[in-house]
C-alpha cells in the first residue's frame, strides 16, 4: 500500500538528488545556485520527516534567504557570465574527480552497511524548540557565543577586505 | 507502529548525505571557477547537517544535541560563505577572472 508520506519522501529525494546532480554538472553559474537551492530546499522537508521543524525552517532562513542571495550578489558582481567559457574543465579533472567520489563512496558505503546501528523502533520523543533552546543556553552555552563571535569577526573581516581593495585602486 | 514506511529507513538518509558528500568532493575537483566551489561545499555541509538530525532522530532520539550541531553547521557556513566570497571579489577586482587557474602567481 503506498502512502502519500512515501510518495512525498520519494520526491524530496529525487529534488535533493537532482538539484546536487545540476550543481555539479551544469555549465553554468547561476544553474549551480538553482540547483543549490533545490538541494537546500529537498533537504528543509527531510529535516521535517526527522521531526525537527525548527532545523528545517532555519534552513530555509538561512540558507536559502541569506546564503544564496549572498552567493548569487557575488556571481553578479563578478562580471558578466555570458562571456566566459563554459564551467566544463579538462576531461582528466572529471576522470579523477570521478575516481576520487567513487572511492569516497565505496569505503563509506562500506562504513554504513558494516555498523551495527541500534535504531530505535518505537515512535521517537518529539523534541520541540523549547528543549533545543534550553539545550542551546544550557549545555551549548561556550560553543554558541562563539558561534556568534564568530560570524561577527567573519562580517566584519569580509568589510575589511572590501574597503582595502576599493583604497588600493 | 510506524517501522515499515519508507521515510523511517535510517539507511537511505546516510547514502543522501553521502551522495552529497561525493558530489561536493567532485564539484571541487571538477568546476573551474572559485563561486562554483564554494557552492560545492555548501553542499557537503548540508550533508554533514542532515546526517547530524538523522542519527539524531534515530540513535537518540530523546535528546537534541545533533540538532544543535546542525544549527552551529548552519552558522560556520554562513561565515565561511561570507569571508570566501569577499576574498573572490577581491580576485576578481584584481585579476578580471574568476578561474581557479589564474591563481599560480605564488606558484611559478
Amino acid at each position: 500500500m503506498i502512502i502519500l508520506a512515501d510518495v512525498m519522501f520519494v520526491v524530496l529525494i529525487l529534488i535533493t538528488i537532482l538539484g546536487a546532480l545540476t550543481t555539479v554538472l551544469s555549465g553554468s553559474l547561476i544553474y549551480a545556485l538553482m540547483g543549490l537551492i533545490a538541494t537546500m530546499f529537498g533537504i528543509a522537508g527531510l529535516y521535517i520527516y526527522l521531526n525537527a521543524p525548527f532545523i528545517a525552517m532555519m534552513q530555509i532562513l538561512i540558507y536559502v534567504g541569506a546564503i544564496s542571495i549572498l552567493i548569487a550578489f557575488a556571481i553578479m558582481l563578478a562580471g558578466p557570465m555570458f562571456k566566459r567559457p563554459k564551467e566544463w574543465s579538462r576531461p582528466i579533472k572529471f576522470i579523477s574527480g570521478a575516481i576520487t567520489a567513487c572511492v569516497i563512496f565505496i569505503l563509506f558505503l562500506n562504513v554504513i552497511m558494516r555498523t551495527e546501528w541500534t535504531t530505535i523502533k518505537a515512535e521517537p520523543i518529539k523534541t520541540t524548540t523549547k528543549e533545543l533552546g534550553r539545550a542551546l543556553f544550557d549545555r551549548f552555552m561556550l560553543p554558541f557565543e562563539l558561534i556568534s563571535l564568530l560570524i561577527v569577526v567573519s562580517i566584519i573581516g569580509a568589510i575589511m577586505i572590501a574597503l582595502y581593495s576599493r583604497k588600493e585602486r | 507502529m510506524t517501522t515499515g514506511y519508507l521515510f523511517n529507513n535510517f539507511n537511505l538518509y546516510l547514502f543522501l548525505s553521502l551522495f552529497l558528500l561525493c558530489c561536493g568532493i567532485l564539484g571541487i575537483v571538477y568546476r573551474r571557477t572559485l563561486i562554483a566551489m564554494l557552492i560545492s561545499v555548501e553542499l557537503i555541509m548540508n550533508g554533514a547537517g542532515l546526517n547530524f538530525v538523522a542519527i539524531n532522530r534515530f540513535l537518540y532520539p530523546d535528546k537534541v544535541n545533533g540538532q544543535v550541531f546542525t544549527l552551529f553547521i548552519m552558522g560556520i557556513a554562513a561565515a565561511e560563505t561570507a569571508i570566501a566570497l569577499a576574498i573572490v571579489i577581491l580576485i576578481f577586482r584584481r585579476y578580471k577572472k574568476i578561474e581557479a587557474d589564474t591563481l599560480k602567481e605564488m606558484k611559478d
